[in-house]
Formats: C-alpha cells, structure tokens, sequence
C-alpha cells in the first residue's frame, strides 16, 4: 500500500492541474518519498484523471488569447512535451513574436528572443513575472508540476452539483512548501474524471485567480478539455488557451528537449 | 504739529547724531557691517539654491513637465499622453515652444528594460529621446564621454553601465523590454554614445534610444509618448511659464497634466524653500545681536542729555517730543549705516557674482537632492535679501532707540535738573 500511494505520487496530477498546463509541462511527478496527509482516496482519483493524459510524448497547436485592461493579444503556438520534465513552446505567430520560444526542463526556464537571438534563463527573481504577457507566471510553468509535494490534498465534496456528480479537493500548502496559495480547490467530474475548474486562494484566504476548463473534446485519441480560461481575482481580465491540435506518443527523446531545438523557430 | 515744526525735530535729531561724531561712526559702522554680512550670506545662500536648482533641473527633467495625468506616480507604459491614440507631438512641442519665457521643449518615453552584452545584463529605464528636441533641455548630449547621441537602431548608455556590461560606443547590445501589446519586445542595438552626467543615478540606469526605435520596440504607435519637458529662460520664472505653457497646452490637448519643478521636484523645492526661511533667521539673528549694541550706545548717548532733556521739558516741550528726537535719531542712524553698508555691499555684491569664490581646494563636488553641487561659492542677485536686510537695519535703529526715548520720556525734569 505504501509503495502503491508512492507510485500514485509518480503518475499522478497532470489532470489534476489540466491539459493545457500538462502541455505546457505543468503537470508532474512527485519525488519519491511524499509523506503528509493526502487522502488515499485522493490519490486513487488522481491517478485515474492522470490515466487520461497518460502518454510520454505529446505535440500540439494551442491558441492564447490575453485580454487586459490595457491591451489585447492572441498568439499562435506549437507545443512540445515528453513526461512532464521536458516541454518546448514556440510562437508561429503574429510576425512580431514569431520564434519566441520557451524551454523547460525540470525546474529550469529560459526564453528564446529571436530578434536579439538571444536565450535567457529565468531567474529565480524572474519567476512570479507573467509568461509571455499571460495571466500565467512563470513560475506556473514549474511549480504546478509540485502540486503533491507542497500541498496536503483533501476531498472536501463528493456529490451532486448543478446536476453533475463531481469531487471536489482542497488544497492547502504544507508548512514548508515554496508556494505563494494560501488554498487551491478544484472540482473533477466524476464521469469522465475532467477537471472543471480550480479556484486559487492567496494567503489572505482572497481568490486571486480561477481557471475553468471547458469544451471536452477528444484531441489525438483522448478526451481532453480543449479550452482554458484563467481570469484573475477580479474577473476582468483573462487569458484563453485553446488547442487546436493534440497528438499524443509522438516519439520524442529527451533531447529534443536542448538549448539548440529552442533557437530553431528561425 | 506744524511741518516746520517737525522739521525742527529732524534737524535736532540730525545735530544730535553728530555730536559725538566718533561714537556714531563706530555705531553706524557696526550696523553697516550687519547689512553687508547679511546682504552677502543671502547672496550666498541665495546662489546655492540657485546652482542647486539648476542641476537639479537642467541635467534631465526640465523646470516644467506634460503628462497624461495618471502618469505619475505609477509611471505605467500604459499611462500615454493623449490616451491610446496618443497627440500629434511635433504640433505640441511647436506650441509649447512659442509660447515666452520657453527655451526649449523635448517629447520623452519611457520603459524599463534589460541590456545585455556577453554575460553581462543590467536593469535600465529606457528613454525615447529626439536628438535635436533633447539638447535644449536636458544635459545628455552636452555629457557625452565618447561618440553622439542616439539615432535610429542606436543606444546611448552612461559611463556607470558601459563599465558595468562592459561595452564601448559601437560595440552591440541585447535589449530586452515588456513592450505596450504584452509582447517581450527584444533587439540588437549599437552602442553610439556614452554619457556622464555625473548625478542622480543616471549613469548607472539611464539608456537612451531615438524615439522611433524605443516605439517600435516597445510596440507603440509614433504619437504616443510619456512626457514634454521643458526648459525655461530663467528658472525663477518656471511657475509663469508652465502656467502659459498649461493654458496653451489645454487648448490643443485638452486634460494633460502640466507642472513645474516645484511640483514634481518636491525635494528640491522644498530645500529651496527652507534655504528661503534661513535667510530670514540670519537677518534675524544678525540685526538681533546689532540691536543690544546699539540699543546700549544710545542709553548712553541719552543718559548723557538727561539734563538738556529736562530743560527742554522745562521750557514745555512734550515728553512724546523729547522721546521722538531719540527715535529720530536712531532711524537716522539706520539711514546712515544703509547708506554706507549699500556702497560697501553693491561693489562686494558684484565682485563675487563675476569671481565666485573656489573651494574645490577644501571640498569636492556633491550630491544633494538629486543636483550636483559644485563647491563654488557664489552670489546671486535679488531684490529680496538687500530689502529685508535694508528693512532690519533701519528697525534696529528705530527699536534700539526705543528704549532710551522711554526713558528719557519717564524721567521727571525736576530730578534730571535736581541730577538726583
């Protein structure tokens, strides 16, 4: 049993966090020893979401659309990930950002500017600024992946809501854990084991950001939420992630995963 | 009381005065040489603000400034002149240039960036400048340690951060800035100047781009912009400017904010302002010390004539009468030191306008409030020192003298005469 919830740990949480960020190689494996006071139960439950996006590799096209008050954008993108260690995000357009790429392996970030061609490795003090003007942080693009070793997860509601059966966690931060939530809750569909939305709460108990996923279609073989809207506290402003095209065991290698691959776009 | 009558008493007054010739020069010298002191320690003080001001002003911001008017204090990218759609900025400098007492007006923008070069990367605020609108204004292009200011493609850094990302002028850098569109706006640049305005923090933090590059790098359209600065033909006269220049501004550009320095140099103005206070406490304190001398002298001077105001009261003149010739004669007394402290404090005043005085043998340059001070010590003219100083000295001639005209009022005739 031991070694069972240790192997949940392993597989677990890329649903758990949802698709597009397990593109974005948001989703990941916990370390080995993971003590604390998950629920058994929760574990069980994650390990089936994850059984969803099972798959070592994964390419794909995803579209984002920022809304702020000052500007909006919309941006073309091709993806890449192997596990959840390695992903590989490049910009096809507009023209202006065309190229634009961002590396990630492990806990590491850097971003390739092709104008100046120039790579920069995020650095720690980089990594709660946005992600390529998202409501996303860079810091999302690493830390999601550590959901199980930070947080002590618990069901906090089991049954019937707007008709739907549904679970949902509580996420509350270990004592130690590098994390900026004061709570994190997330609701997951019982049916089909989707997540429908997660609502992240800072230290002041204030929600500071939802992200709510949407249209469930089935992309590369496997049913997945193929929209993801993130709205900040105040709900005026937003970001949308749309895939366009998933493909799941594509064949990449780790090494693909390179500094070289980042400053290919052009 | 007739006017020639009164005539009489200035006459007397007069007479009294020189009587003891000896004594009143030393008086009158030691007043005098209060109101040179004070005239030149105003000066001084008065030539320090001024030096103070104009660094503080002329090396970057201007003595007035145009914002939208949220730009401060957040200082958002976002927070453009004219909004979204930004102003026609060649037709605002244009007005803003012709309007009096207006030297030069320069349009700027703003953003916040990361220059790289090899390894190295340093944190820069970013500014969009016009070469030839800039050099009235701002000293940047006067500064120049080596090559020329921006033009399109090019950056100029200051001395601190070309050591710091060790570049040199033609070498190229890496730009990195959040651009206006939520892109990461990135670019090569060439180096084509290095500046060192030596104060302020500039040296270390300031990068300096043509306009349109910093436009097209931060994703801007050309009419939008963060600030005109101004320069003024004489910065006493920055607050009537900027209130011209708002009033015109207002009229092409309604809803822009215009300030002068010593609104949005608060620091500075408010130095400024206390250096103002001081000069009064000095007039204060000089004449205060002045007035105990001088009110010593006359006590004596009157206690002397105790017997000759008792005949004069003897033979029916007023106690108010005896004690005004006292008070006459110590504004007389104040007229005279004003008039001789004036010849000696005009030529003094003068001198040192034309020949400060060096102390860079003593002390070096320093940095105060943003302005760089040079260990100069010179005067500047104004109408206000001489004129309080002028009005202290003539007071303290009228208030010394108070004491001993009381005096010589009080006393009954028949004891002076009875010398009881």
């Amino acid at each position: 049993m031991e070694r069972m919830s240790s192997q949940s740990f392993r597989m677990r949480s890329r649903g758990l966090t949802a698709v597009a960020l397990a593109a974005l190689g948001l989703a990941a494996l916990g370390p080995e020893a993971v003590q604390g006071q998950t629920d058994p139960m929760v574990l069980q439950i994650i390990d089936e979401v994850d059984r969803i996006m099972r798959g070592e590799s994964s390419t794909g096209r995803m579209r984002m659309e920022i809304d702020t008050e000052h500007w909006s954008r919309s941006l073309e993108m091709s993806i890449w990930s192997l596990g959840t260690e390695h992903s590989l995000i490049r910009v096809e357009n507009p023209p202006r950002e065309a190229g634009t790429a961002t590396l990630k392996v492990a806990n590491e970030v850097w971003i390739y500017y092709p104008r100046a061609d120039r790579v920069v490795k995020l650095s720690p003090s980089m990594m709660l600024g946005s992600w390529m003007g998202s409501h996303f942080t860079n810091d999302d693009l690493v830390k999601e992946s550590r959901i199980i070793e930070d947080y002590d997860i618990v069901i906090s509601y089991e049954g019937d809501r707007d008709g739907e059966d549904v679970w949902e966690f509580t996420m509350t931060p270990r004592p130690e854990a590098p994390v900026i939530w004061g709570r994190i809750e997330q609701q997951i569909r019982k049916r089909d084991r989707m997540p429908l939305w997660a609502h992240y709460y800072d230290e002041d108990g204030t929600l500071a950001r939802t992200m709510t996923f949407e249209d469930f279609r089935d992309l590369g073989g496997r049913r997945v939420p193929t929209r993801m809207v993130i709205e900040p506290g105040d709900g005026e402003e937003r970001t949308v992630v749309t895939y366009l095209e998933l493909d799941f065991d594509v064949g990449l290698e780790e090494d693909f995963f390179s500094l070289r691959n980042l400053r290919a776009g052009r | 009381m007739s006017r020639v009558g009164n005539v009489i008493w200035w006459r007397m007054a007069w007479r009294n005065l020189w009587r003891n010739r000896r004594r009143t020069l030393l008086t009158a010298s030691a007043l005098s040489f209060g109101f040179v002191a004070s005239v030149v320690m105003i000066g001084f003080m008065d030539g320090m603000m001024e030096e103070l001001v104009s660094n503080g002003t002329r090396v970057v911001t201007g003595q007035v400034q145009i914002h939208a008017p949220d730009y401060r204090p957040e200082q958002s990218i976002h927070d453009t002149m004219g909004g979204r759609e930004g102003v026609d900025v060649s037709a605002l400098i244009a007005l803003v240039e012709a309007q009096d007492g207006v030297a030069g007006a320069a349009p700027r923008l703003y953003g916040g960036g990361l220059v790289s070069s090899g390894d190295e990367t340093v944190g820069a605020v970013l500014m969009g400048v016009v070469a030839s609108q800039e050099e009235a204004v701002s000293r940047f292009g006067h500064a120049m340690v080596a090559g020329r200011m921006p033009g399109p493609g090019e950056i100029v850094v200051g001395d601190a951060m070309a050591e710091t990302v060790a570049i040199d002028v033609g070498d190229e850098v890496v730009l990195v800035a959040p651009a206006a569109d939520g892109s990461t706006g990135n670019d090569l640049f060439t180096v084509s100047g290095i500046f060192s305005v030596g104060v302020g923090g500039f040296d270390d933090r300031y990068a300096l781009l043509d306009m349109g590059s910093l436009q097209e790098l931060m994703a801007m359209d050309p009419g939008r912009i963060h600030e005109v600065a101004v320069s003024v033909e004489r910065i006493r006269d920055a607050d009537a400017a900027a209130a011209r220049v708002a009033e015109a501004v207002e009229a092409i550009s309604p809803g822009l904010l215009t300030e002068s320095w010593s609104v949005f140099q608060r620091q500075l103005h408010f130095v400024t302002s206390m250096a103002r206070a001081m000069n009064s406490i000095v007039a204060v304190m000089i004449f205060g010390m002045a007035i105990f001398g001088v009110a010593n002298t006359m006590l004596l001077a009157t206690f002397e004539r105790r017997r000759e105001f008792a005949v004069a009261r003897a033979l029916g003149a007023s106690g108010g009468a005896v004690g005004r010739i006292v008070v006459y004669e110590g504004l007389l007394l104040g007229l005279v030191a004003l008039g001789a402290g004036a010849l000696v404090a005009g030529p003094i005043l003068v001198y040192l306008h034309g020949n400060p005085i060096d102390l860079s043998s003593f002390v070096g340059t320093y940095s105060f409030v943003g302005s760089a001070v040079r260990p100069l010590l010179t005067v500047e003219y104004s109408w206000q020192g001489p004129l309080a100083s002028a009005v202290a000295l003539v007071g303290t001639g009228v208030v010394s003298a108070s004491i001993p005209a009381w005096r010589a009022v009080r006393m009954p005739p028949a004891d002076s005469l009875a010398a009881r």
